[in-house]
């Protein structure tokens, strides 16, 4: 993945990328990027059609209805193509990851897609309900390599 | 006029620029500015968690689930579906889970995005099932409530058993006896 992540030498272009979230993720997308927390100083410019982006932000859990616009739009974005997932709908499904009419996050999302033959290059999580605009700027520090990774995970065996 | 006022506009612009300053903020090269109600990430204390499934029970999107299998049973925790309302710290009869105010979890990675604490479950001291409790939490209610020492750790089935014999014993002597 980092070999493909160095082919985005130039700055991140993201496309907003809405499956249908409750808008308190999509507000803070543009909080990211007023001028208080500037996620243009590390080169992020929201673009208006996936055919010019790199990264496609993707909030919400993917509704049924929203599904085929979905693979559209990932199909329409050039290669190497990079999703990161915002929030806990967008990573996990959130509160709706069992329902009748969502497929629950983006995992079940990378599996439809490969069924379909079409290669999405790496998915970044960002869990959060909704995401603070710190976090996805954490996000995209963490693409470009300018913060260490925190997340870990615990086993513990309780004796 | 509206020439004039056409220069002189980027003129006020930057005299309200210089007046206001910087106001980006630095992050992530500075300490967040993180308000005290803010909720996070939970951490489960693996000492203390008895595996009661409490918080399983509250967790709205199913962040947390109980895994059971034939000898353990797993409290998973999946921050990726965490909506950090933090009901599970509310229920938590031994106070395991403590709130954080950690956001900072995006990773690429899915596994990284998994804590797991595994319990073993207890086995009935009469016929060697396994029953449903973890051995801690055996423990927890032990302490609690009193039960008698014919009937703690034996399975629901061998609790029976003991129970229905018991009776039978007082009333009419042991069962199977004819008198
Ligand atoms: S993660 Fe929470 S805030 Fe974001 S779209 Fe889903 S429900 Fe809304
Ligand atoms: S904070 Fe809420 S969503 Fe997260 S694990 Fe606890 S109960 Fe579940
Ligand atoms: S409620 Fe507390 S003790 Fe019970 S399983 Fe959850 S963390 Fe463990």
């Amino acid at each position: 993945m980092e070999k493909k992540l160095e082919r985005i030498k130039r700055s991140i272009w993201v496309f907003h990328l809405n499956t249908g979230s409750c808008n308190a993720c999509d507000i803070e997308i543009l909080d990211a990027l007023t001028p208080y927390h500037d996620a243009e100083r590390f080169g992020v410019k929201l673009v208006g059609s996936p055919r010019h982006a790199d990264v496609l932000l993707l909030t919400g859990p993917i509704t049924l209805e929203s599904l085929p616009k979905v693979i559209n739009a990932i199909e329409a974005t050039p290669r190497p193509r990079f999703i990161i997932a915002l929030g806990s709908c967008g990573s996990g499904g959130g509160i709706w990851h069992d329902t009748y009419s969502t497929i629950g996050g983006v995992n079940s999302l990378v599996k439809i897609l490969k069924e379909r033959g079409v290669e999405v290059d790496g998915v970044y999580y960002v869990p959060g309900c909704p995401i603070r605009p710190e976090a996805l700027l954490y996000a995209v520090a963490l693409i470009r390599g300018l913060v260490e990774k925190k997340a870990k995970s615990m086993v513990a065996t309780v004796e | 006029m509206s020439f004039v006022k056409k220069i002189i506009k980027p003129v006020e612009v930057l005299v309200v620029a210089s007046k206001t300053g910087r106001v980006t903020i630095k992050y992530p090269f500075e300490e967040p500015w993180i308000s005290p109600e803010f909720r996070g990430k939970i951490e489960i204390d693996p000492t203390k968690c008895i595996g009661c499934g409490a918080c399983v029970n509250a967790c709205p999107p199913n962040a947390l689930e109980m895994i059971e299998s034939e000898d353990k049973k797993t409290l998973r925790y999946f921050v990726g579906r965490c909506i950090f309302c933090w009901r599970c710290i509310d229920v938590c009869p031994v106070g395991a889970i403590k709130g954080t105010r950690n956001f900072e979890l995006a990773t690429n990675d899915p596994l990284d995005l998994y804590d797991y604490i595994v319990h073993n479950r207890v086995k009935c001291r009469e016929c060697g099932k396994v029953t449903g409790e973890t051995t801690r939490m055996l423990k927890y209610v032990l302490e609690k409530a009193f039960v008698t020492e014919n009937y703690n750790n034996k399975c629901p089935d061998c609790r029976k058993k003991i129970f229905i014999n018991a009776i039978s014993m007082r009333r009419t002597g042991p069962v199977g006896e004819k008198t």
